[in-house]
């Protein structure tokens, strides 16, 4: 089971154990943190599950997509490591990944 | 006389006419109520019903289409009932369909459809909405009026939906006409709340999927529909045939019903709004800010249902295994708690994308997307080519005096008939009618 660790926007740390084969977006709304809206439920359509991937971590994702990026872009908030959570597939060899939610826009 | 809140919402046909009005006697007892006589709880509080969608451990969505008043076939037994809910599945009314899945099921079917309706496939379909919408837009204003609902609306939904998903041509007609000679879903005439009939349009057009899916399977081709047929799990394994042709089904189903009736639904807005078409002609990129606004004051879901399959809470009120919950979305989009002004149109409010038309949670809408853009286009259209947009007097009387007949759903709001006349816009050839709608044909 991997091992998500979640920043909340208090600053709060929480480390949540998940089945594999979820979305980190799926795993964030399933363990109940208010802050994350997501939505649109996973369909790469808006910009409510963004998140900050820590910076070290930053290279082992899968590359953004066209759609990513555009809605990324709606977003005031955006940085280098801004990522939408629901297009992050929290496989076993990303255990230990670190996301801060972003702040609301 | 028997206050109204304490009338049946699922069989009475005042209600239909005005639910908005029996939420709120529902409401005047607080955000989540149970009305004398009834088994269920009735949520109508807009933090009250995010609470309930978002804890879908103690929620399960196992009766969101028979809805809260139906009987279980079960005795609830006690503080967790997750298992007989499981054991039961099979006997209870679209058990079997991804809107009533819950925890591992929900999410793995759903991540199929997640892939769907991305901004850069509805974006590559987004040209054959702007022809279509504006080959009927043309012919309708240029024939004066017509009943929208019939000539534009359901036609219209359906074949972006076809489109989309790459259904033949040849079959498109057919699904329409198994559409309309069906009943509503959720119907008042509780009889008629039966998925079996081998005439019930996801029987019928399951059949009909279930032959494109192999088809793509043999022989890929370049649609959705082929995407959906070579389509795997999260964990890469391949889902049954079975999973698919019901998905997409009750996606076609669904997705046709709903968008035809947020197209009525707005139109009705825009006649009778004073200003509102002509700030909407002023100004065309308010047209969202109005879509979002008719989905909450009328969107056309009104409600769903959750069973509390653990003892749990609502607010501060402890709510048993064994609960039936009737989720009133539309009451939640009219908590002056959580919306200033609850019952007043108004665009550009703060955050009006987070009212709860589609849900919100694991369950929420995934054909959301779909219906802002196709109702999006064809609104623009009529809007760019008419100088006024009137509901037809002699059908639906004066304005502040409509008299509208609503599907008898207690799950769907919308239009039956919409009588409408246009005048054309000054300078606007209507004429310029092209032959796309063939091509769509």
């Amino acid at each position: 089971m991997p091992d998500l660790i979640v920043i909340d926007r208090d600053g709060n740390e929480t480390t949540v154990p998940s089945p594999s084969d979820r979305t980190v977006m799926e795993v964030i709304r399933d363990a109940g943190f208010d802050d994350m809206l997501a939505l649109c439920g996973g369909c790469c359509s808006c910009a409510t599950c963004h998140v900050f991937v820590d910076p070290a971590q930053a290279d082992l994702l899968p590359a953004i997509s066209a759609d990513e990026t555009d809605l990324l872009d709606t977003s005031n908030h955006r940085t280098e490591y801004s990522r939408l959570s629901c297009q992050i597939q929290l496989t076993e060899s990303l255990s230990g990944l670190r996301v801060t939610l972003a702040p609301d826009d | 006389m028997q206050a109204l809140e304490e009338r049946d919402y699922f069989t009475d046909y005042e209600i239909l006419k005005d639910p908005y009005a029996f939420f709120e006697a529902v409401r005047s007892h607080g955000p989540v109520y149970q009305p004398p006589g009834r088994d269920y709880l009735i949520v109508t509080g807009f933090a009250e019903t995010l609470e309930v969608l978002k804890n879908s451990a103690d929620f399960s969505a196992i009766i969101g289409v028979q809805g809260a008043s139906a009987p279980l076939p079960f005795e609830p037994s006690g503080s967790d009932i997750s298992e007989q809910v499981e054991a039961h599945r099979d006997r209870i009314l679209g058990g079997d369909l991804l809107v009533n899945y819950d925890d591992d099921l929900h999410t793995k079917t759903r991540a199929l459809l997640n892939r769907l309706f991305t901004p850069s496939r509805l974006k590559a379909n987004e040209r054959f909405i702007d022809e279509y919408s504006d080959e009927i837009a043309r012919q309708m204003i240029a024939r004066g009026g017509c009943e929208l609902m019939r000539d534009v609306a359901t036609p219209f939904v359906t074949l972006v939906i076809a489109d989309l998903l790459g259904v033949p041509a040849d079959d498109r007609q057919h699904f329409m006409n198994v559409i309309d000679a069906a009943p509503p879903p959720g119907s008042l005439n509780t009889e008629e709340n039966d998925f079996r009939g081998e005439n019930h349009p996801l029987t019928v057009m399951g059949g009909f999927f279930a032959r494109y899916i192999l088809e793509r399977r043999a022989n890929p081709r370049e649609d959705i529909l082929n995407e959906f047929a070579h389509s795997t799990y999260p964990d890469g394994s391949v889902p049954e045939l079975e999973e698919l042709v019901k998905m997409a089904a009750f996606l076609f189903g669904a997705g046709q019903d709903t968008s035809a009736k947020l197209l009525g639904n707005s139109i009705r807005y825009i006649t009778d709004q004073p200003g509102l078409q002509d700030q909407l002609r002023a100004d065309p990129s308010l047209i969202p800010q109005l879509l979002e606004e008719v989905l909450r004051l009328e969107g056309s879901t009104k409600q769903t249902a959750r069973l509390a399959r653990r003892d749990t809470r609502i607010g501060d009120r402890a709510v048993p295994a064994g609960t039936k919950i009737l989720v009133a979305l539309s009451a939640a989009n009219r908590d002056g708690e959580r919306w200033e002004e609850p019952n007043a149109f108004a665009l550009n409010r703060p955050k009006i994308k987070e009212h709860l038309a589609f849900g919100r949670g694991k369950h929420v809408c995934a054909g959301a997307p779909l219906a802002r853009v196709e109702v999006r286009i064809i609104l623009e259209k009529f809007l760019a080519y008419t100088s006024n947009i009137d509901l037809d007097e002699a059908k639906h009387g004066p304005r502040g005096n409509r008299d509208l007949n609503y599907d008898p759903s207690f799950i769907v709001r919308g239009l039956t008939e919409l009588h409408v006349k246009f005048t054309p816009a000054e300078g606007v050839d209507l004429s310029q009618a092209s032959s796309q709608a063939e091509t769509a044909q």
